[in-house]
Formats: C-alpha cells, structure tokens, sequence
C-alpha cells in the first residue's frame, strides 16, 4: 500500500516589488518536498508568479495583500498540487480578458500573463466578482513512470 | 524585497554576448534594454542573450525583450538566445520570441551559427 504524503501551507503576502518571487520559492519548496520533477516544480513556479503579478497590478484592492494557499499530495506514483490565489480588489471578467488576447506564439507585449497560466498549469479555474476579489485555483498533476 | 540582475557582456566585433545572472523581470528586463541598447549605439547587429544562470523570467520582463529585439530589428541586426530551461524555452514561445529570435540550446552552437 503506497503511503500518501500531504504538504500544506498559507501565506499572506503584501503587494511589494518581487514579492511573487518569495510565492514561488515557497510553492518550489512544497512540490519538491513531494518529488516532483524540476520540470514541474519550474512550470507552477511560472504560473504562481503571473497570478501574483496580475493580483499586484490589476486588483486595485485596498488591503494591499495577497493570500496564498498550496495543498499538495503525493501517493508515490501521482502527485497533485492545488494552488489557490486571491486578492480581495474589484474583480474581472475573464472571457473578456481572453477575447484580448494574442494567439499564441504571436509577440504580443502585455497581456499573456492568463494564458502562461493555463499553459503552465493542468488546471485553472478562475473565481470572481465585481468589488468581490478574484482566486484562481491551479492544479499540476505529474505521474511518476517506471521503467 | 528585490531581486538584482546581474548582467556581463562579452564584446566581438560587431557582435557581442549578453550574460544574465537572476531573475528577468520589469528592472531586469530594463537593465537588459539599457545595456542592449547601448551595444547598438556602439554598432554591435548581432546580440546573443546566453540566459544559463536566469532560471526565472515573467510577462513584463519578456514583453522588455521584445522591444530589444523589434528595435535590434529596425536596425537591421539580429537577437539570439541560448542554454534556455525548458520552461522558459515554452514561455518564450507561447510569448512569441521564438518567431522573431532564434533560439540555441549552447553558446557554442549559436557562435557558430552567428559566427561570433
């Protein structure tokens, strides 16, 4: 019977310069902690990172704050990662933030930073409302292959 | 909190390599920029970006390198990067540098290419 390994942590996080560096080296830590390739460990690290940077830049909230939680699993074959990103601002309308976007592989200079999320990570869901803040849940997903 | 990056040129020529240390973000990119920008001043079309010690970059920094390379562009002359991790290698294309740079796996391959 394969024994399963549970890793999580919180973070509160203020809006300053490059504090989405401190998000990914704790989330880096956490996957690594479970095994996860370093391939996998870079891609969320990426993701992380633009969430925090959207938050920073786009929530417009008055707390000034970004709130953080990683839940991750591990069975011995599968890991699994959840990541979850909130900010307490005035929220966004996702299908329109998509409808402006460059197809990809087009150089584009703002605006990607969604769509390097969703290609980062396996899953993304994205939770928000007018004046009622905004998460995106991510989950990695990475099977370990025996040879 | 700040992360520094730190950068080193080798000059040959017309051409020169661009070294970067840490991570590429909006003060990274624009170091980048400045440093870039001051090599074309001084005639330098051939850029070589070797990026084997940055293992970290974000959406604005590499929305920075695009400007480097469209003004590099302008002038004629050509950008490359190399010794990329895989994941920034895919930010890069899903950023598209990829169509508009070429990207080496060695600086001993781009060298070659680019006779540097």
């Amino acid at each position: 019977m394969a024994t399963t390994a549970e890793r999580q942590m919180e973070l509160t996080l203020p809006m300053v310069a490059d504090i989405e560096i401190a998000a990914a080296r704790a989330l880096g830590n956490l996957a690594r902690e479970l095994g996860m390739s370093s391939e996998s460990v870079d891609e969320m690290m990426h993701a992380v990172i633009e969430a925090c940077i959207n938050a920073r830049e786009h929530s417009g909230c008055a707390d000034n704050r970004i709130y953080l939680r990683f839940i991750g699993t591990s069975d011995g074959d599968d890991s699994r990662v959840d990541v979850w990103v909130t900010d307490r601002g005035r929220g966004f309308d996702p299908d329109e933030a998509r409808s402006h976007r460059p197809a990809p592989g087009e150089a584009h200079k703002r605006g990607r930073g969604l769509q390097l999320i969703e290609a980062h990570m396996d899953e993304v869901e994205i939770s928000t409302t007018r004046n009622g803040g905004t998460t995106i849940h991510m989950v990695k997903h990475e099977k370990r292959h025996h040879d | 909190m700040t992360e520094e990056l730190k950068v080193a040129i080798d000059r040959k020529g017309s051409g020169a390599v661009l070294y970067t240390k840490g991570y590429i973000n909006n003060v990274g990119g624009e170091e980048i920029a400045n440093r870039a920008y001051e090599l074309m001043d001084d005639g330098v079309r051939t850029l070589l970006l070797n990026l084997r010690e940055t293992k970290i970059v974000n959406s604005i920094g590499i929305s920075i390198l695009i400007e480097i390379i469209e003004k590099m562009m302008d002038k004629g002359g050509r950008i490359a990067f190399c010794c990329l991790t895989p994941v920034i290698h895919k930010t890069f294309q899903i950023m598209g540098l990829a169509n508009y740079a070429t990207i080496y796996d060695s600086e001993e391959a781009a060298a070659k290419e680019l006779a540097l």
